[in-house]
């Protein structure tokens, strides 16, 4: 029997977990986590991308370590927000592990994070589909949100990412378009294309689907996240009502 | 201090599963990896405390501390703890109390490299396990 896996399933049952995951990198998913995390009241943030390590850099962290207590791992607050990260275990250093380490990382992390009364934990997954999506199916019955962009280059990825959600029962909850449109003069411009595969994928398997627009000011805002008030921000809290 | 947590996380545990299968627990072997470091002393005054008022109210931890043999995948060498205990040195000072490999063990590949060729790809059991649980 292994304490931790047990432990870390028990912290989850009760709570809403909310899975953001693409089989693509740099799609977005990080900021989509964490601009829902921000937007959903009383949640607390998982970074299971244990070599990306995102989360820490959009909230300005990097390097903070994790207080550790009598009663496990003490959340990083930021703006309100409770955020755990391997980042926050190891400092500002590299992460290289092979498949068991991955497992016993992420078994660990969600077993120690003193989650306290957070009913809601979005967990920001790496792109595609390693040992740390199988470690948080072994754990908890999480919502996928799966984030892409309207690109071709994504769409066949992605749908392999949404045929093995289906297959194994974990139906994606919310399809997002990310990057799909700039706001020009009141006119909305598609640079990838409007997307209309990824939005058929995402419609048959019964999921909401959303576009979220480009929004180059996002760029000053990494860093200090939760200061964001943009686009960006308020297209994730229509995700975040239709969760 | 994060002897507390684990042993938190061994009562909770063998406490629900002492619950269902409507058993008391009197003996737990708990199998931690070196590299960990963990502190048995503190591990049992822990877990004596928060047994109180459980299925584990009797029970008696005896903590094995184990040495893992270490294989690296990328050049097949394979060694002992020996050959990772300087290394092991090495991240605890940079550390401190904070030490990455006490909190997650399994950090390790992280931290150390095969002695033989660098490489980070090493293969250890390195998980904290519930070996053995006497019950009445
Ligand atoms: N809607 C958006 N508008 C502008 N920039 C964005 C948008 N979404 C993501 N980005 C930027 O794209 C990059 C990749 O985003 P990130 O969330 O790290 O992707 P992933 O987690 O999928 O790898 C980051 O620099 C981020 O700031
Ligand atoms: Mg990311
Ligand atoms: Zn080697």
């Amino acid at each position: 029997m292994r304490p931790l896996l047990e432990l870390a399933r028990d912290k989850l049952k009760r709570r809403k977990v909310i899975a953001v995951m693409s089989g693509k990198g740099g799609v977005g998913k990080s900021v989509v986590a964490s601009l829902l995390a921000l937007s959903i009241r009383g949640s607390a943030l998982i970074d299971l991308d244990l070599s990306g390590m995102s989360i820490p850099k959009l909230f300005g962290v990097s390097g903070k370590l994790h207080e550790v207590g009598r009663e496990g791992v003490e959340p990083i607050v930021v703006g309100g927000l409770k955020l755990f990260s391997l980042g926050g275990i190891v400092g500002d250093r590299y992460v290289v592990l092979p498949g068991y380490g991955q497992a016993g990382a992420v078994e660990a992390l969600i077993a120690f994070a003193k989650l306290g009364d957070a009913d809601t934990v979005i967990v920001d997954m790496p792109p595609g589909m390693g040992e740390e999506l199988l470690a948080l199916g072994r754990i908890a019955s999480y919502v996928p949100v799966v984030v892409t962009t309207p690109s071709k280059a994504s769409y066949k990825v992605v749908k392999q990412l949404v045929d093995y959600l289906i297959e194994v029962g974990r139906k994606p909850r919310a399809f997002i378009l990310n990057m799909a449109y700039v706001e020009c003069g009141g006119a909305r411009i598609y640079p990838f294309g409007r997307g209309d595969e990824a939005r058929r994928l995402g419609e048959n398997v019964g999921a909401r689907v959303y576009e979220i627009p480009i929004d180059p000011s996002l760029e000053d805002y990494v860093g200090r996240l939760h200061e964001y008030r943009g686009p960006v921000a308020e297209a994730v809290r229509d995700v975040a009502r239709g969760l | 201090m994060h002897e507390w947590s684990l042993a938190l996380s061994l009562v909770q545990t063998l406490d629900r599963w002492a619950l269902e299968h409507g058993v008391e627990i009197k003996r737990v072997v708990l199998s931690v990896p070196s590299p960990a470091q963990l502190d048995v002393s503190v591990l049992n005054e822990a877990f004596d405390a928060l047994k109180r008022e459980s299925r584990l109210e009797r029970a008696k931890l005896e903590v094995k501390v184990r040495s893992p043999r270490y294989r690296c995948r990328a050049c097949g060498y394979e060694f002992g703890q020996e050959e990772v205990d300087p290394q092991i040195r090495r991240i605890a000072g940079e550390y401190g109390e904070e030490y990455p490999l006490h909190l997650i063990p399994e950090l390790l590949p992280t931290f150390v490299k095969c002695p033989k060729c660098g490489s980070h790809d090493i293969e250890a059991e390195l998980s904290i396990k519930i070996e053995e649980v006497e019950t009445t």
